[in-house]
């Protein structure tokens, strides 16, 4: 294939050029002493390339990598000669041993082939030790020979890819030391970029993962594949290879076996020993990262299940995935109605998965063949909790309410209620009346709050902050509405109430504000108490009246 | 075939009786004794015309097609062009032109000309005896209005009798000597026509406005002699003359208005008649009778009968004495000194009126139109910014629509005074027009009715500080003695930098005193900028409030205490300053440090309730510091002994803000109880109600000994935290009596809503839990507040029990089905409009005038056009032919000539 051959060869010279390029940069500012180790370097590499006597060379610009002990300070001017020098040998074919060669022939080879390996592991050394810069080129070189060697040895796919040195290099991505910049260069540079590679990543990930790993790798894993969000359809054509390709092997073309991969990747993390806060935002990116990517979406259903179980907000989090598969995949959760009751607590409405929770509930309780008393077992523990929820809550809680009011009228009694029998109201009207809503009842069925009144609603149309109060006031006000978007309601925070009121910066007032039209006599002070007769009663002398100023 | 023309001309008028059987003499005679032959004669007339129109079917125009079906049109039931005439419309409007078209262009490029506008000249309805009698009225009626019916010099020489040509009067030589003096205001008739002449176009004024004639007249009479001097009393006089015109002139005007109301009111009787249907009696003629009586006799006379009249009308006098009366200023009763008793009276009806405001802002006033705007709060799209849009659906319009700027009046400086404030702000029923000029230091003068000018002096006094006097009226202790020290004038400082660069070297004790300086060097009424810097200058206190809060270790409270009150007296005067700059704290505590209020944020949210009404619905400065409180409380995690002190003070502060309005603030239940849990010497086991638990970071478990009892809360604690353990655990002991005692104020606050049972129960089960785990172990001094306030909420609960009913909140009226039955019109007419819009009915209508105006103006002008073309062009046929007829006349003479020449010549040659 000599088209092929002079295009390696042309981007040979090319990566020459641009490794000199730099190199005469830094020779105009560096000292002599390193300009002088330059051009020794050059002159090493022009003898190697002009005889195979030049051979024993390679073992000297090994030696002068500086990795033997420890990588921390490679000289990656070397590294990249020697990468121009492999390059050029595996390309000249110098590196495939003919069966028909000659004795020494094979030595020779035989013993470049082990520098070549003895290369391969020094740039893995300084991607797992070196510094940031370092590490990226020791990426962009091993890469390089990756694909000089797939595109010049025959057969070298399987050993390159899945055992050989993609492997060594994915774990030293994984494990570099301060690797940050590493992995997001090789997230942006090839994972995302080629599709083969992210094939052979997800490969290696499910391999790597099937092992239980620390959390901060869990990490790092849980980040490369976060950032490969782009799903390929079942349409999608395959073009974006970053080495050349065996055409005989159908998978790196088949979105089905990208798919599989990626699940078993995905499923390898899950099944790993997660911390709580990486559940959590597993979960949270559960419905558009992950789910996206299975083949066989079921598989996730012991992981949701199980993080359903936890509680808390992870209860939350795993609610929209757990829908997806009782939506989709007929998932069996028996009791599903009862857990989600248990799940509004008194932290609900102070999580910030709130307008997320508020969502789904919305979605859950749309169907109208529920019954009304689970319904009401709903709103009734909806308004118990906005008596202790912070006014953005609320603000969702009674358009919400009035939502179901609508599509259950028989909820309606919660909010108005005549005793027909004469007895029952004498009683009342003599005794008055418990709450006949149990809040300690798991089965929402069980609850009786469609006997109850919303009096806590009531309660909050005397909330302190007036537009709280508006939106309270709607149930009693006449529903003409069909009904209220609950979009419009979630996703308010205090800040958001604050701006609203006060606003970025001060516009024209509308109206003069009111003043207060007395001036008090003491604000903090005992001032004058004796002309009042020793007694305070003038505005602020509840403060006063605790504290001591 | 119908009969010939001729034939049915016969017929038809046969038919009309206009031919008919000859009559017999006898007959005639009788027809014309009783004048049955004028009426016959007249019906034959119209007869005949008919006839005339039937028989010449070109003057009618007709349409063409006879229409397919019955319409209705806008333009009444006639069809277009049925009926019109155009060839009696085209020499109407021909002749018109001919009128005033024809005139214009024959005097076009022509100057000068007579016009005659003598009355009725041109109009030709009028016979000439008309015309003559009609001149000769006017002419009489302007005599008489020339007259004044007082001026007695004013004589009637236009009107005497005569004989044979000769005055009948015995003073003609007075008369004459009239003349002769040439006093102006009695002049002839023919002298002033005489005079006028001079004046181009007087002479025809003379009949239009007779008015005028008079104004001329007196002018004339003195420019007249210019030259001539004129002695005392003629100019006495002339002025005397003028002055009682003038008065007549008023006079007469009057009297007409009066009259012409009279008759109108005579004649709405009749008008009732008129619409009902009855035609009225011509009354307005007889009315009209004896006016004109009045031009023809003698106008004293006239003017007497004309007073007489006057006088006999008593309603009409009484009516000009009690206008009089009514515009008499001195008439005014003067405003009586009011007693102590009535003062007070007052002041309580004012302060009961404030207070009626204030709960009417507080119920949040236009109710309905929150709700209204709750329900379309949806209706509008809003996404992502409908933080925005809610807040101005919800929260605006409950923005009280009264203010009370009037009270702007009230007292700023009475604490230079100390004087009781509620005896002093009185001012509450002047208007705001005053309210920019305060009424401040005259505290002592509590008489608020000798207003402004009283106050100015006094500011003056006060302005002028080196005057003891002035210091010594107004002065408290401390300004006696710092009158030494401190300097008297201060600049106004624009920010808080230069206040700050102003009191560098005052102690802290006397910036009341700096800043009452400022306020007195700069009041409004001294410069005309000075209410701005004011302005500026109460933003700058505000600022100054927090900043020593934040700045000193231990605020001076008695300082920064007349300090807020200042700003409150200036947000009296400057309410907008103020507010602008307390928000502006607010937004800067909101971006900064939400959950972390400093010791200064907290004493500027307490100065803030005392300025603001903390119990309005709605309040562009006490919302925002509500929701700042708020948010603090929701959302704060306690750290220390500090934050628990500093959220206490906060929850306080939220009791306090409450206090009146009574609303329920969820956060400050939880945090309470939060905060109780957290100190209770035992963990709570088991979940006490919904409020979220939120261990705090740093334990702040109270070790229960017998050792501390509690104390009252002091403001340093939410600064600094005692590092002695005996005084840690002093302070939380004090901490959990303080909020304990808080949340049995809350009881009492919120005992009164429905949810309180619900609200309540984890509050008792909390407490219920502090008694017990405090039992036997602190003094029970420490206990009893406990023990208290859970029989208070225990009370407070029996009661709510009593009280709950169901809830009966939508005993509506039942909204009406809305109707789909279109709308049908009764008696539809189609020539009105049915536009329910009033406004795009009207001016469709007008656009339709407008085109209708326009096309008729159009036509007209085409007309006009042709007109003028066929005039000219007829003009110049008549030049053309006049032309020719003159060249022939020419012509013939000279043939005529020549043919007698060439006769004589041929005569010649015969001679010869």
């Amino acid at each position: 294939m000599p088209a092929l051959v002079t295009d390696s060869s042309s981007k040979k010279r090319k990566s020459g050029k641009n490794a000199s390029g730099p190199s005469s940069k830094r020779r105009a500012v560096a000292e002599d002493n390193f300009a002088e180790k330059l051009s020794t370097i050059q002159e090493l590499e022009n003898q190697i390339a002009e005889s195979r006597k030049g051979y024993n060379n390679i073992a000297t610009l090994l030696s002068m990598l500086n990795v033997e002990n420890n990588a921390e300070k490679p000289e990656m001017a070397v590294a990249v000669s020697l990468c121009r020098v492999f390059s050029r040998l595996i390309a000249g074919g110098n590196l495939t041993e003919s069966s028909r060669a000659a004795e020494n022939e094979k030595i020779v080879v035989a013993w470049l082939k082990e520098r070549c390996l003895d290369y391969q592991n020094a740039l893995v050394a300084i991607m797992r030790e070196a510094d940031a810069s370092s590490q990226i080129a020791a990426l962009a070189l091993s890469m390089r020979i990756v694909k000089e060697r797939l595109a010049h040895i025959p057969g070298a796919e399987n050993n390159v890819w899945s055992t050989g040195f993609f492997k060594d290099i994915f774990a030293a991505i994984i494990e570099a030391h301060n690797g940050q910049d590493l992995q997001s260069e090789a997230i942006t540079k090839f994972v995302k970029e080629y599709e083969d590679v992210r094939y052979h990543t997800f490969t290696q990930m499910a391999d790597y993962a099937s092992t239980k790993r620390s959390p901060e790798v869990l990490e790092i894993l849980i980040k490369i594949l976060q950032a490969c969000d782009e799903v390929p359809g079942p349409e999608h054509k395959f073009e974006n290879f970053y080495a050349k390709r065996d055409t005989k092997n159908k998978r790196l073309v088949s979105a089905n076996s990208h798919r599989k991969q990626a699940q078993e990747a995905w499923l390898a993390i899950l099944r790993n020993n997660l911390s709580q806060s990486q559940r959590k935002n597993l979960l949270r990116m559960m419905v558009h990262n992950i789910e996206p990517w299975f083949n066989r979406p079921e598989l996730l259903m012991d992981f949701l299940t199980d993080s359903y179980n936890v509680g808390g907000a992870t209860s939350l989090l795993a609610l929209s995935g757990l829908f997806y598969l009782i939506q989709e995949k007929n998932l069996d959760y028996p009791q599903f109605y009862a857990k989600l009751y248990s799940l509004l607590d008194s932290e609900l409405l102070h999580s910030k998965h709130r307008s997320r929770f508020f969502r789904l509930l919305n979605t859950f309780l749309s169907s109208t063949h529920l019954p009304s008393t689970l319904v009401a077992s709903f709103i009734k523990r909806l308004a118990r909790l906005a008596l202790n929820a912070p006014p953005s809550a609320i603000v969702v809680i009674v358009p919400f309410m009035y939502n179901f009011f609508k599509e259950h009228p028989t909820t309606t009694f919660m909010m108005h209620r005549s005793i027909r029998d004469k007895d029952l109201l004498a009683e009342v009207e003599k005794e008055g009346m418990d709450d006949p809503f149990d809040p300690n009842e798991p089965d929402p069925n069980m609850t009786n709050a469609i006997e109850s009144s919303l009096w806590e609603i009531e309660t909050l149309q005397s909330h302190f902050h007036p537009n709280v109060a508006a939106i309270a006031r709607i149930i009693s006000e006449q529903f003409t509405k069909q009904s209220y978007s609950l979009e419009d309601f979630l996703d308010h925070t205090y800040a958001g109430m604050v701006t609203a009121d006060l606003g970025v910066e001060e516009r024209n007032l509308k109206k003069i504000p009111v003043v207060e039209y007395m001036i008090p006599k003491r604000i903090f002070t005992d001032r004058l108490l004796e002309e009042d007769g020793g007694v305070d009663s003038g505005p602020g002398c509840f403060m006063r009246d605790l504290w001591e100023f | 075939m119908p009969p010939s023309q001729l034939k049915q001309l016969k017929a038809s008028l046969r038919e009309n009786g206009v031919l008919g059987p000859q009559k017999s003499k006898k007959e005639k005679r009788q027809n014309a004794k009783t004048g049955v032959g004028a009426k016959n004669r007249n019906q034959r007339e119209v007869a005949l015309q008919a006839i005339r129109d039937r028989f010449n079917p070109f003057e009618i125009k007709t349409i063409n097609k006879s229409s397919k079906f019955a319409v209705t049109t806008r333009d009444g039931n006639t069809t277009a062009g049925g009926g019109a005439r155009p060839g009696v419309t085209k020499s109407l409007g021909e002749e018109r032109r001919r009128a005033t078209l024809l005139k214009e262009m024959n005097s076009r490029n022509k100057i000068g000309g007579l016009i005659d506008r003598r009355f009725g000249e041109n109009d030709p309805t009028m016979t000439p005896e008309e015309r003559a009698a009609e001149r000769f009225a006017r002419e009489s009626q302007r005599k008489m209005r020339k007259e004044s019916m007082f001026n007695l010099e004013d004589d009637d020489d236009e009107m005497q009798l005569t004989h044979m040509g000769q005055s009948l009067s015995f003073d003609g030589a007075n008369q004459d000597d009239f003349e002769a003096g040439d006093l102006d205001d009695a002049e002839s008739d023919e002298e002033t026509s005489r005079k006028r002449k001079r004046f181009p176009d007087g002479d025809e004024n003379q009949d239009a406005d007779p008015d005028q004639d008079h104004e001329d007249f007196i002018d004339y009479g003195d420019e007249e002699q210019p030259g001539r001097k004129k002695t005392k009393a003629e100019v006495m006089k002339e002025v005397i003359a003028k002055s009682k015109f003038y008065k007549a002139e008023r006079q007469q005007t009057k009297d007409d208005d009066e009259d012409l109301r009279e008759a109108l009111d005579k004649e709405l009787p009749d008008l009732f008649e008129a619409l009902r249907g009855i035609k009225p009696a011509a009354k307005a003629t007889k009315a009209e009778a004896p006016r004109q009586d009045f031009s023809e006799m003698n106008p004293e006379r006239a003017a007497m009968l004309e007073e007489s009249q006057n006088s006999k009308d008593p309603e009409k006098e009484y009516d000009q004495r009690l206008r009089q009366m009514t515009f008499d200023q001195r008439s005014r009763p003067t405003d009586r000194t009011k007693t102590e008793e009535e003062k007070v009276e007052e002041e309580a009806e004012r302060l009961k009126k404030l207070e009626n405001d204030r709960l009417r802002r507080m119920r949040g006033e236009q109710l309905t139109d929150d709700e209204e705007d709750s329900m379309d709060q949806d209706e509008i799209p809003d996404d992502d910014e409908s933080e925005i849009d809610d807040a101005t659906h919800f929260g605006l319009p409950a923005y009280p629509s009264e203010t009370r700027p009037e009270l702007g009046v009230e007292d700023e400086d009475d604490f230079i005074i100390d004087e009781d404030l509620v005896e002093t702000d009185s001012n509450a029923s002047l208007d705001m027009g005053d309210s920019d000029m305060e009424g401040d230091e005259e505290a002592s003068s509590s008489d608020e009715s000798d207003g402004p000018d009283g106050e100015d002096e006094l500011i003056n006094g006060m302005t002028l500080p080196t005057e003891d006097s002035a210091a010594a009226s107004t002065a408290a202790e401390i300004n006696k003695e710092a009158n030494g020290k401190l300097a008297f004038t201060y600049p106004c400082p624009k920010d808080h930098e230069s206040f700050l660069s102003i009191t560098k070297n005052v102690p802290v004790e006397e910036i009341p005193t700096v800043i009452q300086r400022i306020r007195a060097l700069h009041h409004p009424r001294l410069r005309p900028g000075n209410k701005d810097k004011l302005g500026r200058f109460a933003e700058v206190l505000v600022e100054h409030v927090s900043y020593m809060g934040n700045e000193t270790e231990q605020p001076p409270f008695a300082i920064l205490e007349s300090i807020i009150r200042h700003i409150h007296s200036l947000a009296k005067t400057h309410p907008l300053n103020v507010t602008i700059a307390c928000r502006a704290q607010l937004r800067e505590i909101g971006k900064e440090r939400p959950l972390n209020l400093l010791p200064g944020d907290l004493i500027l949210l307490t100065g803030l309730s005392t300025f603001f009404p903390t119990s309005d619905h709605f309040h562009t400065t006490a919302t925002p510091a509500h929701l700042c409180l708020a948010r603090y409380l929701g959302q704060c995690t306690t750290a220390s002994l500090t934050d628990l002190a500093s959220g206490t003070y906060a929850a306080s502060l939220c009791l306090q803000y409450q206090k009146t309005s009574k609303r329920y603030m969820p956060e400050f239940i939880n945090y309470t109880l939060n905060a109780l849990c957290n100190i209770a010497p035992t963990e709570p086991t088991v979940k006490f109600g919904a409020f979220p638990y939120r261990k705090s970071q740093e334990s702040v478990q109270l070790v229960p000994s017998k050792k501390v009892t509690p104390r009252k809360l002091q403001f340093r604690d939410v600064t600094t935290s005692p590092s002695d353990p005996q005084a840690q655990e002093e302070l939380k002991i004090s901490l959990l009596a303080t909020l304990v005692s808080l949340l049995g104020s809350a009881s009492d606050i919120w005992a009164e809503k429905s949810a309180f049972t619900e609200i309540f129960t984890p509050v008792r089960a909390v407490l219920q839990h502090l008694h017990q785990s405090l039992r036997g172990k602190v003094y029970s001094a420490a206990r009893e507040p406990i023990q208290s306030t859970l029989n208070k909420i225990d009370s407070h609960l029996a009661q709510a029990r009593l009280v709950r009913r169901p809830l009966f909140l939508h005993d509506h009226k039942p909204l009406a089905i809305k109707t789909a039955i279109p709308k049908f019109e009764e008696n539809f007419n189609p020539d009105k409009h049915y536009d329910p819009d009033r406004e795009r009915a009207e001016s469709n209508r007008l656009k339709k005038e407008f085109k209708r105006e326009r096309k008729g103006a159009m036509r007209e002008l085409r007309k006009d056009a042709s007109f003028v073309a066929r005039e000219q062009l007829r003009e110049k046929k008549e030049r053309d032919s006049e032309y020719e007829k003159k060249y022939k006349r020419l012509v013939a003479e000279i043939q005529s000539q020549e043919g007698r020449a060439a006769n004589e010549y041929e005569r010649a040659r015969g001679r010869k």
